[in-house]
């Protein structure tokens, strides 16, 4: 099953200027415990998605939310001339197709 | 008597609730008017707003602009000024202006003293400054206070010199401001959660309870099922405190408010203030209904250091942007080598110092990493080109050359000998004024904030 149809919401941002933070929400308990026990929501399969090094990437479980949240630098400080994504709002697409 | 000593006479029990309602965490953009009326029906202890953010870039912080259209922005100081001044209760703003840095609080000031006047509102009122003198991050980055807050360029002492800084200011700033006997409090730069977490402070509190309300609260009802805009109330007590959105159709649940601490925030379970770190590894939400969750748990770990976060802002030259469009296969194939060609020749023509970031929308236009491949050709493109140069017409110039040639280049198997690109605008290239980037984001060790945050008092 692809991470989009198994997520309740996919969404990145920035978290300040120079990092971007994707969050990843789940329905269900059952959903979250097989997307996070899946070897593809892993920073290496993160890291592949992006074509970055995996030592760039935090994936943090958070229970309490159902939900996984991955950290990663900004190839270029926020707002910066040549910037792509101001708000870093559209880099979660990489990771819609994940296959959990 | 101020706001606040009437509020401290009526919270003299340490179980009396303490109702904070957050009008907006994006003033200027135009307050949802339903709920906020039904926040101020509920008689709240005080009103908080935040009017900034450092997410919409870094322009408006360089350039001393305001991201809001004055007129919303004024409609919306008019509703939370009449609205506090009613009721008679403190109204804090954090982060005036977008940026708020000295024209962004001066610019905010002069709209709240307007509306007083033509509203007849008398109340005291406060401002304070959030402007950081480059000489004093200089000093802090050759004594090894200057810490960054992710990767990026070290800055060159000349580059801090010639940026505009602003730091963030905590608690101990409004609280310094609230003391002046003020009503009404204006605030620079500031951390959105000092907005609202100040007053509990000063009436006792418990900091982690305040600090984590305020942190959910600020972002208004974005906490909730659906999220939204609306005004969001926070009954604070002295073991937790219950959310509740002041429209009826979004709801705090237990997991939309856990899940809210995700928000912007890279760490859901640390949140580093300059007075400490709020630590949420063990909260609890309770649902009281399906409208109101119950928190609580939250830690609170004061700083052995102070720290303020900075931000600074650097002019990196004027702007201008070409937009030009094709759907013509052969010519979106060689897209990557008609760009380089048609560069060499507009520098070869125009030969002035000027960079070129060309972003080609339908292939690689949007993703930050360029790994990312699509699986077909698109159908059609869109290529942007942002050229930053000293001057305005140096950035024009070289994208009217550019884009001549970009309209005839003779790239190979090319049909089109009338034109590669079709052009949606006339000029096609436009001039998108000063260009900034962030040259600071770092972590500032300080020994006092008293002095860097100065607050003004006035009557109206």
């Amino acid at each position: 099953m692809k991470l989009r149809e198994m997520a309740s919401v996919l969404r990145s941002k920035n978290a300040g200027p120079l990092t971007l933070t994707v969050d990843i929400l789940f329905a269900s308990a059952e959903d979250y415990a097989r997307a996070t026990a899946s070897p593809q929501l892993s920073a290496p399969a993160v890291a592949k998605a992006y074509g970055v090094a995996p030592t760039v990437v935090e994936l943090l479980p958070v229970p309490q939310a159902l939900a996984v949240k991955i950290n990663l630098p900004r190839p270029i400080v926020a707002g910066s001339p040549g910037d792509r994504d101001v708000y870093g709002a559209q880099q979660h697409v990489p990771l819609l197709d994940l296959d959990i | 008597m101020s706001a606040l000593d009437r509020l401290r006479a009526r919270h003299r029990s340490p179980t009396a609730p303490l109702l904070a309602l957050s009008a907006s965490g994006q003033l200027g953009y135009g307050i949802p008017e339903p709920a906020f009326t039904a926040g101020l029906a509920r008689r709240p202890d005080f009103i908080g707003c935040d009017m900034g953010s450092v997410d919409p870039g870094p322009y408006y912080l360089g350039a001393g602009r305001m991201a809001t259209n004055p007129e919303v922005t004024r409609r919306d100081l008019r509703l939370v000024l009449t609205g506090a001044r009613r009721l008679d209760v403190p109204l804090l703003l954090g982060t005036a202006g977008t940026a708020g840095a000295e024209p962004h609080l001066a610019a905010t000031l002069a709209m709240i003293r307007d509306i007083a006047a033509a509203e007849g509102l008398h109340f005291r009122l406060a401002s304070i400054r959030a402007d950081i003198p480059p000489a004093v991050v200089a000093t802090a980055q050759a004594e090894g206070r200057l810490h960054p807050l992710g990767p990026c360029p070290t800055p060159t002492g000349d580059e801090i010199m010639r940026s505009r800084i602003v730091g963030q200011m905590g608690v101990e700033a409004f609280s310094r401001a609230l003391a002046t006997g003020a009503d009404v409090v204006i605030a620079g730069r500031a951390c959105d959660t000092a907005v609202f977490a100040a007053i509990p402070h000063l009436l006792g509190y418990p900091m982690a309870l305040a600090m984590h309300m305020a942190k959910i609260i600020e972002c208004t009802s974005i906490c909730c099922v659906p999220g939204g805009r609306d005004a969001m109330l926070g009954e604070l007590n002295h073991d937790g405190f219950v959310l509740e959105s002041m429209n009826p159709v979004r709801h705090a649940t237990p997991t939309s408010v856990a899940a809210h601490s995700l928000y912007e925030q890279s760490d859901p379970f640390g949140v580093a203030e300059p007075e400490g770190l709020l630590r949420l590894d063990h909260v609890q939400y309770t649902a009281l209904d399906a409208h109101r969750t119950r928190v609580s748990g939250a830690t609170w770990q004061p700083a052995t250091a102070l720290r303020v976060k900075i931000e600074g802002a650097l002019w990196e030259g004027e702007r201008a942007v070409l937009l030009a469009g094709s759907a013509d296969p052969g010519f979106i194939a060689a897209i990557d080598e008609i760009l380089a060609a048609v560069e060499v020749t507009a520098r070869r023509l125009f030969p002035h110092e000027f960079r070129l970031f060309p972003r080609i929308y339908g292939r690689h236009g949007v993703s930050l990493w360029s790994d990312v491949t699509p699986d077909a050709p698109p159908r059609e493109i869109c290529v942007v080109v942002e050229c930053v140069a000293q001057q305005s017409d140096i950035a024009i110039g070289a994208l009217t050359v550019f884009k001549q040639y970009l309209l005839h280049h003779g790239f190979r198997g090319r049909l089109s000998t009338a034109g590669n690109v079709a052009f949606p605008l006339t000029p096609p290239e436009l001039s998108a004024g000063a260009a900034y980037r962030f040259s600071l984001y770092h972590l500032m060790e300080v020994t006092d904030t008293a002095g860097l945050f100065p607050v003004a008092v006035e009557n109206l």
